[in-house]
């Protein structure tokens, strides 16, 4: 099984796919943790309401293409309804509330969710783009986790030209590293904090949408993905774009290959990953505040 | 601040009232409530002890309880020892493994420890969940009570049983409220406003955090014991962090650092979760929007709620004497 470059081709495009997935998730978490120090639990709803949605939207329209467009925005105009409703009011209040008014919001959200779509799995099966399988090393393998693992990558590049070569991404890297200093100068802080929570629930919306040919959608996937988000987050260091991506990446890995290698003890692995960093490395891999 | 003692001490006499009077009336199914809110109001009191007073925020405080829970069922099932030691052993092995647990976490502060403690009990409720000679995800069914018939009871019958716990219920409380009168409870309070000062006034903080996080496993492992012994079936969802955030949810919405206040909660969730759950599919829905409006409303939940207006109450009174007095 080893020697099999069939078996690693596979494994590796696996981790991959799932790696970029969490950090669609993460990515948008990560700096609201980093910004605003922001405990936000509620974020694995919004991936989950991406994929409900995006099943809606598939179903009116009968393709994907749509869903991909409208589903991230309906995600983002939920967030943004939560942000004015909820979190704006929370963000002097400490991580302890924090945690309990957005547990409050899975719950919410959950139920709420169960209410639209019912508890079946919502599976999409027409109008998936690259739909088909490939061969290589004497393995098939679904064309579509590709077209996944690419559109992590370019969100990705997109994100890091935004947060290098833009003003917002200046202002958003000033907030981060000096949120006192940075409003002294003239950098609006909350409204960047807005901005980037929007941008955080798009993209949340983004992956679920995305998965959704992939995994099919249900109710309760935004609890289950929620953990290792913020496994990732942590890991990766609060705040910063690099931290999310080698997160994911060493997140990803983890998962798929201690499922290979040790199926029943994947999760633990992770678990003990994220203890480890935590007390050799505190502040993360790459904290985006030294 | 002694009358604010003396108000919640009052509240918890109350509260014993009101429970003893309901048992009294209960039926088989009131007492598996009384029962489970005993359950729950004990594991709730020992994370206050934590969250509350020192400050502690841990989302893996399930993970301890259900530790509890199946050694007692491991003892007594699968090595048939006898519940009474089967109780003792597993309270003493919780809170072993809450002292190597607290040696760890206590390394990391805030937001971060609150992820490592989740972590480490979920890495629990993986361990469980995985191995067969527990049950894996079956569960452990075929769990005894406590043999109390030399003293002529049955714990075996529902409401002999919602009474033992009612009792302990109690004897556990005034237990903490002298823990927590004692100078031990003050480093405690202190450690919770501000432990950066405390480290500078000579107080070794991480040792004392590792303490309190040892007793307060060991209490809720006991809990776990009791709890195996209510269901007598037992299933890994004991230890997973979403149970962590509902008995979270209970000391929150009861009031944070209030002792009686985690007990308050435990009643409150494990009815309003029955009443709602006849009423409607989606109660959920509804506890959770409790919950954030509970936690928005800035007052310190129930018993928060309860101080405000015993306060307007007694300033009124206040007034009207000294009114009367300048007559």
């Amino acid at each position: 099984m080893l020697t099999d470059s069939g078996f690693w081709f596979v494994q590796v495009l696996n981790s991959l796919q799932l790696s970029m997935l969490l950090f669609l998730l993460s990515v948008g978490l990560t700096v609201i943790f980093g910004l605003m120090n922001f405990v936000d639990l509620a974020h694995g709803s919004l991936y989950a309401l991406g994929a409900l949605s995006g099943y809606s939207i598939a179903r009116a329209t009968g393709g994907m293409w749509l869903a991909y467009l409208l589903a991230p925005l309906c995600v983002m105009l939920v967030g943004a309804l939560l942000y004015v409703l909820i979190i704006d009011r929370m963000r002097k209040a400490g991580p302890m509330k924090q945690v309990l008014v957005t547990f409050g919001l899975i719950f919410v959200l959950l139920d709420i969710q169960r209410y639209i779509w019912g508890t079946d799995q919502l599976g999409v099966t027409s109008g998936i783009p690259f739909s088909g399988s490939f061969v290589m090393f004497g393995e098939t393998y679904p064309t579509y986790r590709l077209f996944i693992i690419c559109v992590g990558l370019l969100v990705f590049a997109a994100l890091f030209l935004l947060l290098e070569h833009t003003r917002l991404g200046a202002e958003v890297r000033a907030s981060v590293d000096d949120p006192e200093t940075a409003s002294c100068l003239g950098v609006n802080v909350e409204r960047t904090f807005f901005v980037v929570f929007l941008i955080g629930s798009a993209l949340a919306g983004l992956a679920g949408v995305v998965a959704l040919p992939a995994f099919s959608a249900e109710a309760g996937m935004g609890v289950s993905i929620l953990v290792p988000t913020l496994v990732v987050v942590v890991v990766g260091g609060l705040g910063s774009l690099k931290g999310a991506f080698a997160g994911s990446l060493l997140i990803g890995t983890t998962l798929t290959f201690g499922q290979v290698f040790f199926p029943s003890f994947a999760s633990i692995l992770m678990y003990a990953l994220l203890v480890a960093v935590l007390l050799i490395r505190p502040s993360g891999l790459f904290p985006a505040r030294g | 601040m002694q009358n604010l003692m003396n108000f919640r001490f009052a509240l918890a006499a109350l509260t014993m009232i009101a429970f003893l009077v309901s048992w009294s009336g209960a039926g088989y199914f009131g007492m598996e409530l009384l029962a489970e809110i005993a359950i729950l109001g004990l594991l709730a009191m020992s994370l206050d002890l934590l969250a509350g007073y020192t400050g502690l925020v841990s989302l893996g405080h399930a993970a301890l309880f259900g530790c509890g829970a199946y050694a007692f069922a491991a003892f007594t099932v699968l090595w048939g020892w006898p519940a009474s030691l089967a109780m003792a052993a597993a309270t003493l092995l919780t809170g072993l493994l809450s002292l190597i647990v607290g040696a760890v976490v206590t390394r990391v502060q805030g937001i971060f420890f609150i992820m490592i403690t989740l972590a480490i009990g979920e890495m629990g409720y993986e361990i469980i969940f995985k191995t067969r000679a527990l049950g894996g995800d079956d569960g452990l069914a075929g769990i005894p009570r406590l043999d109390l018939t030399a003293i002529g009871v049955d714990l075996n019958d529902p409401g002999a049983f919602a009474l033992f716990l009612l009792l302990i219920l109690p004897v556990v409380y005034l237990l903490l409220r002298r823990l927590l009168a004692s100078p031990y409870g003050a480093i405690l309070n202190g450690l919770h406003d501000n432990p950066v000062r405390m480290r500078a006034l000579g107080l070794p903080v991480q040792r004392y955090q590792i303490s309190i996080f040892a007793f307060s496993g060991a209490l809720a492992g006991f809990a776990g014991t009791l709890s195996a012994q209510h269901t007598m079936f037992i299933t890994p969802q004991l230890l997973h962090w979403t149970t962590s955030g509902e008995v979270l949810i209970m000391v929150i919405l009861g009031g944070l650092g209030t002792l009686v206040g985690p007990v308050i909660g435990a009643a409150t969730v494990t009815l309003l979760r029955h009443e709602l759950s006849d009423l409607t599919d989606y109660w959920s829905l509804w506890l959770g929007v409790f919950l954030i409006l509970v936690v928005m409303g800035g007052k310190n939940g129930v018993v928060g709620w309860l101080e405000a207006g015993w306060s307007i109450v007694r300033r009124g009174r206040v007034k009207r004497s000294s009114n009367d007095a300048s007559r």
